[in-house]
């Protein structure tokens, strides 16, 4: 039987540290994923590295340049009601009402959902379509990935041994784009089993899917079509059509394959018609 | 086994110092160090609501916080809500209201509502609903629930 160490450091080089030194060891954020793991024995983790005393990772900051800079320990309660997120930027403040309950936004970290890399999770389409980069932190320093390429596969993600999500950081451009974030979901707090986040602005579009692939789902032609198309009825069905093509959902307990491709379309006619009813700037 | 970890931390009202193992949850401590059963154990997954505790005035699901990073919160437990033998109003409205069957979830509905009524004193059925998604009732009694907690605004209500 082996024995679970705890350490609480307040710094993050010592987190990093301890991590960086023993694959077994696992940073703990909120909990909110990895204390239901334990609880179903699906882990025993050789030291449980606590990151909440670490002041590096908290607060949400606007920057000089206007990008936003989330800290890892952001909880989904303080980022769904931060005033530092305006405009396009409240997309990302959406997806984080969105998930669970109550309850479960009052201890989870964007940190922690992010590292998780869960493909119906919230906050993954929402930062690709927001074009965010993951900054992590690991033994050989600081690096920043695009959100894009931060999201591998099917709970895989970019990060290596002994790397920590430290912040994540949203670029000013789109800031100024119309955004919204589109969760269909089989019961409020559930996991989606479709979501799509939109953004739109003067000289492009990016749309991000979340729950029918390994990673979010994106489509150029799609992105294309539509700017093309000036946003009209037939261009967004071709463009949900292209989605569709470019998709690759699975069958489990919130639908079906079939079903998702189904909901894809009607979801991004929605998704775009909610973002373009919001203020122009 | 694990570690062991000293913590203190306050539940309703009075400082507990305990020694846990560092994968030791919340609900456990409540439950089986601290005997205060109100607390129950559903899933352990944070789907059914029903350890919902406050952690420093906000909901928090006691099965999935581990106690060990706890140092220093309040916590109350549906324990913690009746001052003596007076219930809270909102206990109170719930036994009114004829909210309660088999009882199971009721600690945890208590608690989120007492936290919701703390936020919004003038909630609609709507802010209800969705205050409580998060809390399963498998005797699925939830149209009471709803009049218990409106019942329980209206007599808070200035
Ligand atoms: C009932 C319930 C409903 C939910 N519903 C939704 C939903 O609708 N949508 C949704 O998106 N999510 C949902 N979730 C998941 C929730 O968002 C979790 O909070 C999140 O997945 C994990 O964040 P955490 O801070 O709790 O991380 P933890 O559970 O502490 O950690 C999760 C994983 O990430 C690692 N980790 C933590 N922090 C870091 C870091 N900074 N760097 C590197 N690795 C790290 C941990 O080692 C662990 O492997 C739900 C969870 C529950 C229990």
């Amino acid at each position: 039987m082996t024995t679970t160490r705890f350490h609480a450091p307040e710094r993050l080089d010592e987190a990093i540290r301890l991590l960086a030194a023993d694959d077994e060891a696992r940073p703990l954020a909120g909990g909110q994923t990895l204390v239901a793991m334990l609880n179903a024995d699906l882990l025993s983790p050789s030291q449980i590295i606590s990151l909440h005393r670490i002041a590096a990772l908290k607060g949400i900051e606007k920057r000089s340049d206007g990008s936003v800079r989330i800290g890892a320990m952001t909880t989904h309660a303080g980022l769904a009601r931060s005033d530092v997120l305006r405009d396009g930027h409240r997309l990302l403040a959406q997806a984080a009402g969105r998930i669970g309950h109550e309850a479960i936004r009052n201890r989870g970290t964007i940190g922690g959902a992010v590292a998780h890399g869960d493909p119906s999770a919230d906050y993954p389409p929402a930062l690709v379509a927001l074009d965010a980069v993951i900054e992590a932190v690991g033994p050989k320093g600081k690096r920043e990935i695009p959100a894009s390429d931060f999201f591998q596969g099917f709970l895989t993600t970019a990060l290596g041994q002994g790397e920590i999500v430290a912040a994540i950081i949203l670029p000013p451009s789109l800031n100024q784009a119309r955004t919204h974030y589109e969760k269909f979901a089989r019961v409020e707090g559930d996991f989606a089993t479709v979501s799509v986040a939109v953004a739109l602005w003067r000289g492009g579009v990016r749309i991000a899917l979340g729950g029918v692939g390994p990673v979010p789902v994106r489509s150029a032609e799609a992105e294309a079509e539509l700017q093309a198309g000036q946003l009209s009825d037939a261009a967004i069905n071709d463009a949900g059509a292209l989605l569709v093509a470019a998709s690759d959902p699975l069958d489990d307990v919130r639908g079906s394959a079939d079903y998702r491709r189904r909901l894809i379309p009607r979801l991004v006619k929605r998704a775009i018609r909610a973002a373009q009813a919001k203020d122009a700037r | 086994m694990s570690e062991r970890v000293a913590v203190e931390f306050k539940v309703n009202g009075a400082t507990h110092r305990v020694s846990v193992p560092a994968t030791r949850t919340l609900m456990a401590v409540l439950r089986d160090d601290l005997g205060l059963t109100g607390t129950k154990n559903g899933c352990e997954q944070g789907v059914c609501g029903s350890c919902t505790v406050l952690v420093d005035g906000a909901p928090a699901r006691a099965c999935l916080a581990l106690a060990a990073t706890l140092p220093g919160v309040e916590i109350v437990t549906v324990e913690g809500l009746a001052q003596g033998d007076t219930l809270s109003p909102v206990q109170q409205a719930f036994l009114d209201a004829g909210a309660i069957q088999c009882g199971f979830c009721m600690p945890g509905m208590i608690i989120q509502a007492t936290a919701l009524l703390t936020e919004n004193k003038r909630p609609s059925d709507d802010d209800i609903r969705h205050s409580i998604s998060g809390n399963l009732c498998r005797c699925s009694g939830y149209a009471k629930v709803i009049e218990a907690i409106s019942l329980a605004a209206s007599r808070l209500a200035p």
